[in-house]
């Protein structure tokens, strides 16, 4: 049981951080190659903090304040955003990060700067993450089922495409960063009331390095393409503990080795492998076509 | 009925001009072919009538509604539906996955529904499962609904971009190079689908290069060379004219 216990901090890390991987994975699965979701994150975290402890209400409107800050921002976001494409909303969504981080490093009277705003009452403990992951989980199996989950494929595969088929791109894209902001600011929330301080460089390049592997490793298009990478990448510095101080430069590494042999990510490459060899069981003149072509 | 009708459309990129003035109907319940050799500008004239290129001039009216400034998104749930000369798929997606795509502009479940994974939007799910299965069994294609797209032979890929097109269910479709790859025998079976489509009243352009799958089908046919309309007629009459023959062989 002691034992048990002693992994509990890392299952609590790992909830929260599925839910920031999924923030990332829902924009990169519609085809928006942003990373403002961890600015947003920053948002959701001092909004949290600062009506908790200044204004001393209570944790669902915390959380729900958290949220629809992060809500909000990824809305106008969205707008900057859509009339850019590839690196380009890659760069400009970097700035965004940037931009929250400075305004949480001067703005010093309300958020307390670089010493970080501290005091936090732990509020939330491995339940609540663990509902909240669930919960996630389950939301983006429904999104992935419906129609938006289709509308998201198609604009990411081919633009022209899905535009040719009567989808609105620009409005497609605005709605997955509006879910990737709501689980931005809601784990960023969760994130605050669980670890007593936050402070402004925790939601910087850092961090941005750490959820993109999850993605990139687990994979961006099946839903449990994050959750494996998140599992692996956590379990990883753990299971060999030298690894653990050079925790981020693992990650680096990881990220460039599995991009050159595995670019589509673990689970991907998997459902892939899987789909063709089935196809091809069901179809043998398919195979002769593949040949042939 | 919703014809399409362009007035005068003209495009150029810079100093080359790609659509030079040019006038043609697409009747409803008609196959209409559009020929001209490579270079000629069907593919740009195809991009301008559905919004992917905006109009340097002219006209585009479609169901009797000017849509010449109208986004291509637009354009496709007023009710056109096209394929594309290189083809464009979700390569590593399933074709039944590839076909469903194409209901987008039918689908009728809220935004939340969809998000929190409602019975309204599991039942539209399931809905559309149904209708893409029937349409790939029109195409003789059911047994290939998990495949992935990407894996099937080039012919077999142009058919699921025709079942897409259709899924949009469209008053108007535009086919560019639609045989292209395929044997006489496909081709044969995939003009039957055209004409079924025809008589049930849409309205169909067809591009093409293979001259007796056009005489075959079309009512009526545009010939299209340097950007310019060179002749208009039946299929017979536009292949012993003069000017389409020098357009396709040269000058003698």
């Amino acid at each position: 049981m002691d034992t048990l216990l002693s992994f509990r901090p890392l299952f609590d890390l790992f909830l929260i951080h599925l839910g920031f991987a999924y923030s990332q994975y829902i924009v990169l699965r519609a085809g928006a190659f942003s990373i403002g979701n961890v600015g947003l994150s920053a948002i959701g975290a001092y909004t949290a903090a600062i009506l908790t402890v200044n204004y001393g209400l209570p944790l669902p409107v915390t959380l729900l304040a958290g949220a629809l800050a992060g809500l909000a921002f990824g809305t106008l976001l969205a707008i900057p955003l859509a009339r850019l494409r590839g690196v380009y909303q890659a760069i400009a969504s970097l700035a965004f990060v940037q931009i929250v981080l400075s305004a949480n490093l001067y703005a010093e009277n309300v958020t307390g700067g670089a010493m970080g705003f501290s005091g936090i009452p732990k509020l939330v403990g491995t339940g609540t993450l663990l509902v909240f992951a669930l919960g996630t989980i389950y939301v983006m199996l429904a999104i992935s089922r419906s129609r938006l989950g289709r509308a998201f494929d198609a604009v990411r595969e081919d633009e022209g495409m899905a535009v040719s088929l009567g989808i609105n791109a620009a409005r497609t894209q605005a709605i997955a960063y509006m879910i990737s902001g709501l689980l931005a600011g809601l784990f960023g929330s969760l994130e605050a009331l669980h670890s007593y301080a936050v402070e402004p460089n925790q939601f910087g390049f850092h961090l941005i390095i750490v959820i993109l592997s999850y993605v990139v490793l687990g994979g961006r298009r099946s839903v449990w393409g994050p959750l494996v990478g998140v599992a692996l990448l956590i379990a990883l510095p753990e299971i060999s503990r030298p690894l653990a101080d050079a925790r981020i430069m693992i990650y680096g590494l990881i990220l460039m080795v599995v991009m050159n042999f595995m670019p589509r990510g673990i689970v991907d490459t998997l459902v892939a492998r899987r789909a063709r060899r089935r196809s091809r069981a069901a179809n043998p003149e398919v195979r002769q076509a593949e040949v042939k072509g | 009925m919703t014809d399409l009708v362009l007035e005068n459309v003209h495009k150029n990129f810079g100093g080359v001009v790609a659509s030079n003035d040019v006038s043609m109907r697409v009747p409803a319940g008609r196959i209409t072919g559009l020929i001209g050799p490579n270079g000629a500008g069907k593919t740009t004239l195809i991009n301008l009538i559905t919004g992917m290129l905006s109009l340097s001039s002219g006209k585009v009216l479609f169901g009797g509604h000017d849509i010449s400034a109208e986004p291509a998104d637009r354009v496709a749930r007023a009710g056109m539906g096209r394929t594309f000369q290189n083809i464009r798929l979700q390569k590593e997606a399933s074709v039944l996955a590839n076909v469903m795509i194409g209901f987008h502009r039918h689908e009728t479940c809220s935004l939340i529904a969809a998000i929190l994974g409602l019975p309204s939007s599991r039942r539209e799910d399931a809905l559309l499962r149904q209708k893409a299965m029937a349409l790939l069994g029109r195409f003789g294609m059911a047994g290939d609904a998990d495949s992935p797209a990407g894996s099937l032979a080039y012919g077999h890929q142009r058919k699921v971009e025709m079942m897409r097109a259709l899924a949009t269910d469209p008053d108007l479709i535009l086919l560019d190079e639609p045989v292209a790859g395929m044997n006489d025998v496909e081709a044969l079976q995939l003009g039957r689908i055209f004409r079924e489509l025809a008589d049930e009243g849409k309205a169909i352009l067809l591009i093409e290069h293979n001259m007796r799958f056009v005489q075959e089908l079309c009512d009526h046919v545009y010939v299209l060379d340097g950007g310019r309309l060179i002749a208009e007629g039946t299929p017979r009459d536009v292949v012993a004219d003069p000017a389409v023959i020098t357009a396709y062989l040269g000058e003698e």
